[in-house]
């Protein structure tokens, strides 16, 4: 019961608010409660849930102190991960106080919470434009709050209505105002273009305010603005030239610098002009991040030609300072800086090869990972060796800081060691790789070393996660035998190790593949092919599929060496080398993957039909295996090839597909006969006719398509298989158009060639083609003088290449675009063309054409504008999409077009032998297996 | 002249102690941001650079006393080494706000910290006002008309 005069709590809490007495949590309270909570994360927690409940409480009282304190208490919480949007209502009535206390805090409280609550949005806006009504002095501040919490709520509609109210801020007396006015018009610019359009010298005149910090907000807002559409800033040069001579404070001269970069971008004129100003300036400065952003200035501002060694040379030495300096800051940035300066003219920095070796060794990994992409530019014979003993050693050894002791640091130990992480790790490998065979292997001259080099990574490589490393490893130890014939004895003595090395077996199998091709590429050095079978097929259990498909014609290939190259008789040991053979592919053709199902099955009857001939024949080997065999790989030595090559070829009309081998007749008495033959020669037939079925050429077709179609929906898999199915699906049948005209000619290289001319048309091509590569690849290469070495690029290469040939295209495309103030004609007529490219256009016209009404400038904005290498991004993907679709397609007038850009790629590799064999294509080499053992059972029977 | 896209401050021990972001991210990308950095940089040696590569950005962070200044900004646009000096400014003028500032001063304190950032950074991080005196007047000037308020409140 209360008394009428006693007042009741509520009224006393009231009374004594004032006074600094709360009865609620104050923010200190709350920080002390979680500093004492702190103990475990259960009281934690339930302390703070807690204190949200009673937020919640209060938050909701009518009282607006109290209502304040609570947001106050719930900002600060939000920075434990609480979401505040909850009261998102509750901060407007703050906001909305006419205390400036209570304001501050509903700011403060909107700045940390409102984003894209477009309610809440909509409320604010006509708060802010109450609360911007600037009139009488008190309001100043409250003004320059509303200013400061209007870059978080703009909004289109409040842009354009308060757009007015601050331009008549902007001849406001007091700097403060005008300053605020200035950095809150750049968030209306950005939503609502027409103010700038139609106030642009009213907001320029403030470059010439007499408060400095005015002076300074306006550049930097035209800074900002410039970075998206540099094109109407341009006219102000002269003027911001003047303040650029004339300022010396490093803050405005900095942002001033910005500015430039982006204005010298799209007006080079300005170059001449500009370029000694800054040199003058790098030299009179002692401010590190003025000479910085001067040197960034000049290069991202266009204004370093390539040939112009000089201001290169000045900007260089400057960064070669920093990079001796103590702090790793600058070691870092300037490292940044010589790439991009690398990049303009890879000579410019090729002298400072000294320095880059020995930023690779700096003590911060971060610092030597930058240095490490501009080791591709100083790389050249002299120091290859010296670069990549640097890297190597960074695998073995552990590097450790020696801190000194006059530093101020808080770690007690004075050695701290540097932990190498994986990703640093993957990039030396793959510099290592890309540095050595760059140029095709011009930097190298001691092959056996890079041997070396090359197996000590493929060990090293084991503990390393990315195991795309293994086929790149494999590919360069099948470069190295390929195309350095003298070095194939070492090379192959190397392969050999790493396919007996169980924990390479194990850890990274995905060298095996190219290995083991190799191995049996050329298994003429290996003299006991036997062993080599034995352990190759001891070690199945690590192989993969794609592996499989290799192993089993490169245990062929080892087979058929070994047998022929005895020198005694060894017809017993070749019987039990067959039988285990024999045992091994049974097994193998019920594998669930189809290709090694269809390789081994090939082989292994081929293998059964020699066992047969050989217990028949007791004294030397069968023809079977003497010459048959041998015949099918040793046609012609094997050459690095053009990546691409067989796709410039096309189909010969002339040659038939369609007639089958057989007739039906000579089929069905082919069939007959064999039924009369004795039984142990029906094994033999039956496999005989599995494979006239197969060669059929229906058949083939079919499995050609459907190659194909499995080939799209693969697409996406496995980069390494997409490039090698492409190979095999453009198959040596396929003719160039050319030839037809050089029958002559090909016929003139038959003639010279060796082989029997009966085997005709195919057999000719593919004697032909090597000659044609050589035609068709640039005439650098052919010049070279190392013969071997001078065809072939690597894959690598070839991606690099690719992520450059859509920037040519895309500028020529932008040109067209941008004078046209609306795109849509012109994208529906790029529709036209292609379809991919209509998308990616439209969705950035689309964007800019609702963020800046005037037109012209904006389409040239929307190109220009945001991030330069996402644009490019965008550019690249939407060229892949397209590369891509084109080869889906798989028209020929399509492939044209995408060989076009493979032969601007110069992305070469050499063709594999095996692909010829796959059975996909119906090759000539399948064709004469069947001939042959045509022959053969005619033989036997 | 530089595009900041966050200013968290975090504790040595990983406590966060201030976050302020300038660009528009989704709770998500916020708390991913927060943990993921805050590990790697806290990690980070001595003699190590200021500047590490995160996702697509760049972040700078500075050390001073148990506070680490944890930046994101814009790569290729923003001077990393400019970036580095607004962090020192914030420094320099919370010291001379608080006097010798110290952690629990941001903590306790932490909405004038914001007050202070929000004076010198402006407009989604792209414009910092480089005037310490400059920021600490107005501070100041609010300071003194909530107190104000106060007075006139206890007044009335």
């Amino acid at each position: 019961m209360t008394s009428l005069y006693a007042p009741g709590t509520e009224d006393i809490r009231q009374r004594l608010r004032p006074f600094g007495f709360f009865f609620e949590k104050s923010l200190k309270d709350l920080i002390k409660g979680i500093r004492s909570h702190n103990e475990t994360p259960e009281k934690l927690d339930q302390f703070f849930k807690q204190v949200l409940s009673e937020c919640r409480e209060e938050v909701n009282s009518p009282d607006l102190n109290s209502k304040t304190n609570a947001v106050l208490k719930l900002t600060y919480l939000e920075m434990y991960g609480f979401d505040m949007a909850w009261c998102n209502f509750h901060i407007l009535e703050v906001m909305s106080s006419n205390k400036l206390q209570q304001k501050r805090v509903g700011y403060l409280g909107a700045s940390q919470s409102f984003y894209k609550d477009s309610d809440i949005l909509m409320l604010a806006t006509n708060l802010l434009k109450k609360d911007l009504k600037y009139d009488g002095n008190n309001d100043v501040v409250k003004v320059g709050i509303a200013l400061s919490g209007l870059s978080t709520i703009i909004t289109p509609s409040l842009a354009r209505d308060i757009a007015d109210d601050l331009f008549t801020m902007l001849n406001s007396t007091r700097p403060y105002i005008r300053k605020k006015a200035i950095t809150a018009l750049f968030k209306v610019f950005l939503q609502y273009p027409e103010a700038l359009r139609d106030n642009f010298d009213k907001f320029v005149s403030k470059l010439d305010d007499d408060d400095i910090s005015v002076v300074s907000a306006a550049v930097s807002v035209i800074c900002e603005l410039s970075k998206k559409n540099p094109q109407p800033f341009i006219q102000l040069s002269p003027l911001l030239y003047e303040i650029l001579v004339s300022i010396d404070n490093n803050w405005i001269i900095i942002r001033l610098l910005k500015l430039f970069t982006n204005l010298s971008q799209v007006e080079p004129k300005l170059r001449a002009k500009l370029l000694p100003k800054i040199l003058e300036l790098m030299d009179s400065t002692v401010a590190t991040s003025v000479i910085y952003e001067s040197v960034n200035c000049i290069v991202k501002g266009n204004m370093l030609e390539e040939d112009d060694f000089e201001t290169a040379m000045t900007c260089l030495e400057r960064l070669h300072t920093f990079c001796d300096s103590q702090d790793p800051n600058l070691r870092y940035i300037s490292c940044i800086l010589f790439y991009k300066i690398g990049k303009i003219n890879t000579d410019f920095i090729s002298r400072f090869d000294q320095l880059i070796i020995r930023l690779l060794s700096d003590v911060d990994v971060s610092i030597r990972s930058k240095a490490i992409e501009l080791v591709e530019g100083i790389v050249n014979e002299d120091n290859l060796k010296p670069v990549i003993q640097t890297l190597m050693k960074q695998f073995v050894d552990e590097d450790v800081v020696i801190l000194q002791a006059g530093n101020i640091v808080y770690e007690r130990s004075k050695r701290i060691p540097i932990i190498i992480p994986e990703n640093y790790k993957i990039k030396m490998v793959k510099v290592i790789i890309s540095i050595c065979s760059a140029d095709n292997y011009s930097s190298v001259n001691d092959f056996e070393w890079y041997n070396a080099v090359i197996i000590d990574l493929a060990m090293l490589c084991q503990d390393i996660s990315d195991k795309t490393l293994g086929f790149k490893i494999g590919e360069q130890l099948r470069n190295l035998m390929i195309k350095v014939p003298s070095m194939r004895e070492v090379t192959i003595t190397n392969i050999i190790k790493l396919i007996s090395n169980e924990s390479i077996n194990r850890q990274l199998p995905t060298i095996l593949r190219e290995c083991i091709w190799c191995l049996g590429e050329f298994s003429t050095f290996v003299e006991n092919g036997d062993d080599l079978i034995k352990v190759m097929i001891g070690n199945t259990s690590y192989y993969s599929h794609s592996v499989q498909e290799v192993l089993i014609l490169a245990l062929l290939k080892i087979f058929s060496n070994w047998c022929n190259n005895a020198q005694e008789d060894k017809g017993i040991e070749v019987e039990l080398m067959l039988k285990e053979l024999v045992k091994f592919f049974e097994n193998l053709s019920f594998s669930s993957t189809f290709e090694v199902q269809e390789r081994s099955v090939e082989v292994l009857e081929f293998l059964k039909l020699s066992l047969e001939a050989l217990e028949e024949d007791s004294d030397g080997l069968p023809m079977l295996l003497s010459e048959v065999l041998p015949s099918f790989f040793n046609v012609y030595e094997l050459a690095p090839i053009a990546r691409g090559t067989q796709s410039k070829l096309e189909i010969d009309e002339d040659i038939d597909l369609e007639t089958p081998f057989l007739t039906k007749e000579e089929y069905d008495e082919l069939l007959d006969d064999q039924k009369s033959d004795s039984m142990s020669d029906l094994i033999s037939d039956i496999s005989m006719a599995e494979q006239a079925e197969q060669a059929d050429p229906e058949y083939i077709d079919y499995s050609d398509t459907s190659y194909e179609e499995k080939e799209k929906l693969n697409d996406h898999d496995n980069p390494f298989e997409i490039e090698r199915k492409k190979e095999r699906m453009t198959n040596p049948y396929y003719l160039d158009e050319e030839d037809e005209g050089n029958a002559q000619k090909s016929k003139d290289l038959l003639g010279l060639s060796e082989d029997d001319s009966s085997k005709g048309k195919p057999e000719t091509i593919r004697l032909n083609r090597p000659d044609n590569d050589l035609k068709s690849l640039s005439l650098s290469t052919v010049g070279n003088g190392k013969e071997k070495k001078s065809k072939k690029k690597k894959k690598k290469k070839r991606v690099q290449v690719l992520s450059d040939q859509p920037v040519v295209e895309i500028t020529s495309k932008k040109k067209d675009v941008s004078p046209k103030p609306h795109g849509n004609e012109i994208s529906t007529k790029y529709s036209k063309i292609d379809k991919i490219d209509l998308k990616m256009r439209s969705k950035l016209e689309s964007f800019d054409f609702s963020n800046f009404g005037t037109s012209s400038i904006q389409v040239k904005e929307s190109q220009q504008g945001g991030d330069l290498k996402e644009d490019d991004d965008l550019e690249l993907n939407r060229l892949e999409a397209k590369l891509n679709a084109q080869i889906n397609k798989n028209d020929f007038n399509d492939a044209e077009e995408v060989i076009v850009i493979k032969k601007k790629k110069k992305g070469k590799k050499p063709k594999s032998k095996i692909k010829q064999k796959s059975k996909q294509e119906n090759s000539p080499e399948s064709n004469e297996l069947l001939r042959d053992r045509n022959q053969n059972g005619l033989e036997t029977s | 002249m530089t595009q900041l896209k966050y200013l968290i401050l975090v504790s040595r021990q990983g406590k966060i102690r201030l976050k302020k972001w300038y660009t528009a991210m989704s709770a998500g990308e916020k708390a991913k941001i927060v943990k993921n950095l805050t590990p790697t940089i806290l990690a980070r040696k001595p003699k190590m650079c200021n500047i590490i590569e995160y996702s697509d950005h760049k972040v700078v962070y500075k050390r001073y006393a148990s506070l680490f200044f944890i930046v994101g900004v814009t790569p290729d646009v923003d001077n990393e080494l400019l970036t580095l000096e607004v962090i020192h400014r914030f420094v320099e003028t919370m010291d001379t706000y608080f006097g010798n500032v110290c952690e629990l001063d941001i903590i306790f304190n932490f909405n004038k910290v914001y007050d202070i950032l929000n004076e010198m950074v402006m407009c989604d991080g792209s414009i910092a006002e480089s005037n310490k005196k400059e920021v600490l007047h107005h501070v100041t000037v609010m300071d003194t008309m909530e107190s104000n308020d106060n007075l006139e409140r206890v007044l009335s």
